[in-house]
């Protein structure tokens, strides 16, 4: 068995081989097709332009030219056409076939750009889609005071700005920077497209488009029309939402390049595990592959796959039995379980599934539907275990999912002696947010703090929705005094953002209480003192970060609400 | 079923076709494969060769597919050796034509170069069955 990441790579070689030649051999047709005399019919002129379109049909989608080969298809029935009646085709039909066969250049230049069948094509998949890397958003806006203040409040956000008022300070710029997202007016003083224009030439002399942002004040067909053209990623109306962009920025740059799904392959056949590995390594998919059935139980626990492929028949042990022992660890009780069988007998197929397989694959298994089912049910799977320990509004951990993270932080810190903070996190004066300016605004406080929590604590830090208003955060490996300073930084920050409800503008704060489990050596007494120290920072005129004291005096303790 | 596949002969003319066949059956499939760019090679080479299973192009210049095989078929130790036609032209009707001629199943052209192989191995399967 060839080694499958080598064979790909020398397909790609070929591929791109191949690729380099397409210009020439389309030149060549277009040239063969000028050569054929309009007034007489040219068989030997035609059977050679047809063999050369031919040949574009039979091999442009093996290198992953799709497109190429559905257009030379159609170029080459009609060619056929006219071959079947021998006369010189007339105006309308050159100047159908010269529009057609002009096109060739177009579908060479984009190889994806129209791919309406991907049946049994992945040998030459599209990159998987990455999250964009902005290191600068770059916001053009000739109104001076709302361009500040947008990149102050993605500032608290973590995003690095710059702003510039003149389109022509904005071009100067725009060279030297690599990996910006652009957000820009759409009109300027004298110019009212002046930032599409700007964009459309800005976009020109760009290898990969620039990912932009349009705003404007007017919500006109024709001016979202002209911002797609120039490349918008987005459109938004002024009086600009800020919350609305910044769950768009977020899901631009956080699509998680996550890490990959994984899975593992259990079938009897090295030559079938090694096909199944190759196509799911085409779609970004770790697998692991097991030929012995009965050796399975360790690669399954320390693998920890997010899927289980297996094959239904197999010496020792098999598919059904397999699934059964598997589905009796706890751990993989809720795995998603897919077989992969000759079995055609629907019957059978249900007995397989009313044993714990989730699906029911039919060999010989087309490449693209093994992609699909595995992946679809792996995204399924990791969602529904998302909705049980998350948060529906925040996305944050739920209030039972981050007691049990706790419970963990708690237990690894005490074994390595490492330090670790429990903070709760109280939105001030919140009945009166939701008082004033409706609930709506009030889940979009709650949203931004989660947000700003997210964006500012590291990966491995937990933060959790409490219950209503209130926040719960596990800082690992930090000290009570550094967790202040860092808790005490996003303070400052939330209560300088800008919150919106129709037309008025307001802010809002929070109070915060920080325990660390060195002096308090359990999760319940490290709850309790955050809880305490919380209390205390309420009681001092809130909008503060508080620590815990292990000698806080009981009498100190009553619980607010 | 018989000894298993492993000597193919391959006739396609386009020498892009033949590398990424040749990649799909020899690397991916383990195939022996002996290439040639013409019906007239095909008929130099095959004696010497004794292939399992021919692979033959249809649309090819001077001497077709299906010309090719009506004179491979002429020489008695290959008179019944399997053939697929390859073709990118695959209306059902034309299917049948080509099984006709004695072709044991046709491979429409563009194959995908990862599933070539298995797709030859199931009609081999299919024919010894």
């Amino acid at each position: 068995m060839a080694d499958i990441g080598d064979l790909t790579a020398k397909i790609q070689m070929l591929s791109g081989v191949y690729a380099a030649q397409l210009p020439e051999k389309i030149a060549q047709i277009e040239q063969l097709w000028q050569q054929i005399p309009p007034e007489r019919w040219d068989e030997e002129g035609f059977q050679t332009l047809h063999r050369r379109v031919h040949s574009l049909t039979g091999s442009g989608k093996t290198f992953g030219f799709a497109a190429l080969s559905d257009l030379a298809r159609v170029i080459e029935y009609d060619l056929s056409l006219l071959m079947q009646v021998k006369v010189p085709p007339n105006q309308a039909q050159r100047t159908h076939l010269e529009g057609l066969i002009s096109e060739l250049h177009q579908v060479i230049l984009d190889p994806t750009a129209s791919q309406p069948d991907h049946s049994g094509v992945i040998a030459i998949m599209p990159p998987i889609q990455e999250a964009i890397k902005i290191r600068h958003i770059l916001i053009v806006d000739d109104d001076i005071s709302f361009a500040e203040n947008l990149s102050n409040q993605l500032r608290y956000f973590g995003y690095d700005t710059r702003v510039f008022n003149t389109l022509s300070e904005f071009i100067q710029a725009i060279n030297q920077n690599t990996e910006v997202l652009v957000i820009m007016d759409i009109s300027f003083p004298g110019d009212t497209w002046g930032g599409v224009t700007t964009m459309q030439q800005v976009q020109q002399g760009q290898k990969n488009p620039m990912p932009v942002i349009f705003l404007s004040a007017q919500d006109d067909f024709n001016a979202r029309l002209e911002a797609v053209r120039a490349g918008s990623i987005a459109y938004f109306n002024k009086a600009l939402n800020v919350s609305r962009l910044l769950d768009k920025l977020d899901e631009l740059t956080s699509i998680q390049v996550n890490t990959p799904y994984r899975v593992l392959i259990v079938d009897d056949s090295p030559t079938l595990t090694a096909y199944y590995t190759a196509i799911l390594k085409q779609a970004g998919v770790h697998s692991y592959s097991v030929n012995d059935p009965l050796t399975m139980m360790e690669p399954l626990l320390e693998f920890e796959p997010d899927l289980i492929l297996i094959d239904m028949y197999m010496p020792g042990c098999n598919g059904m039995e397999l699934a059964k022992v598997i589905r009796q660890i706890d751990k993989f009780v809720s795995i998603p379980i897919v077989f992969l069988s000759g079995e055609k007998d629907l019957d059978k197929q249900l007995a397989a599934i009313d044993l714990g397989g989730d699906d029911f694959l039919t060999k010989p298994i087309q490449p693209q539907h093994l992609v699909t089912s595995v992946t679809s049910r792996i995204r399924r799977s990791l969602m529904l275990r998302s909705f049980m320990v998350r948060d529906s509004l925040t996305g944050l951990l739920n209030h039972t999912a981050i007691k049990d993270q706790l419970d963990r932080e708690v237990a690894r810190s005490k074994r390595q002696g490492t330090p670790c903070c429990f903070a709760m996190i109280d939105i001030d004066f919140f009945k009166k947010v939701n008082d004033t300016y409706g609930h709506a605004a009030g889940d979009r406080v709650i949203k931004s703090l989660s947000r700003l929590l997210k964006q500012r604590l590291r990966e491995v830090d937990a933060v959790g929705r409490y219950g209503g208003e209130e926040f719960a955060v596990i800082l690992s490996d930090t000290n009570s005094a550094t967790a202040i300073k860092v808790l005490d930084k996003i303070r400052e920050d939330f209560s300088r953002l800008n919150h919106f409800a129709d037309k008025t503008e307001f802010s809002v704060t929070f109070s915060c209480g920080v325990a660390d489990v060195l002096n308090f050596n359990d999760a319940t007494r490290l709850c309790n003192a955050a809880d305490k120290a919380l209390y205390q920072a309420k009681h001092h005129g809130r909008n503060q970060v508080v620590g815990a004291h292990p000698e806080l005096p009981p009498s100190l303790a009553p619980k607010i609400g | 079923m018989n000894a298993p596949l492993t000597r193919i002969l391959y006739v396609e003319d386009e020498p892009d076709i033949q590398m990424i066949a040749r990649l799909a059956l020899e690397t991916l499939g383990g195939f022996t494969l002996e290439v040639c760019s013409s019906g007239k090679e095909a008929l130099a080479k095959i004696t010497a060769f004794q292939p399992q299973l021919i692979l033959l192009d249809v649309m090819m210049p001077g001497m077709d597919g299906p010309t090719t095989l009506s004179k491979l078929r002429e020489l008695p130790a290959f008179s019944t050796t399997p053939t697929i036609f390859m073709t990118a032209k695959v209306q059902p009707g034309e299917v049948m034509g080509y099984k006709q001629i004695g072709a044991v199943d046709v491979i429409p052209k563009p194959f995908d170069p990862m599933t070539l192989s298995n797709q030859v191995l199931e009609i081999w399967a299919h024919c010894h069955g």
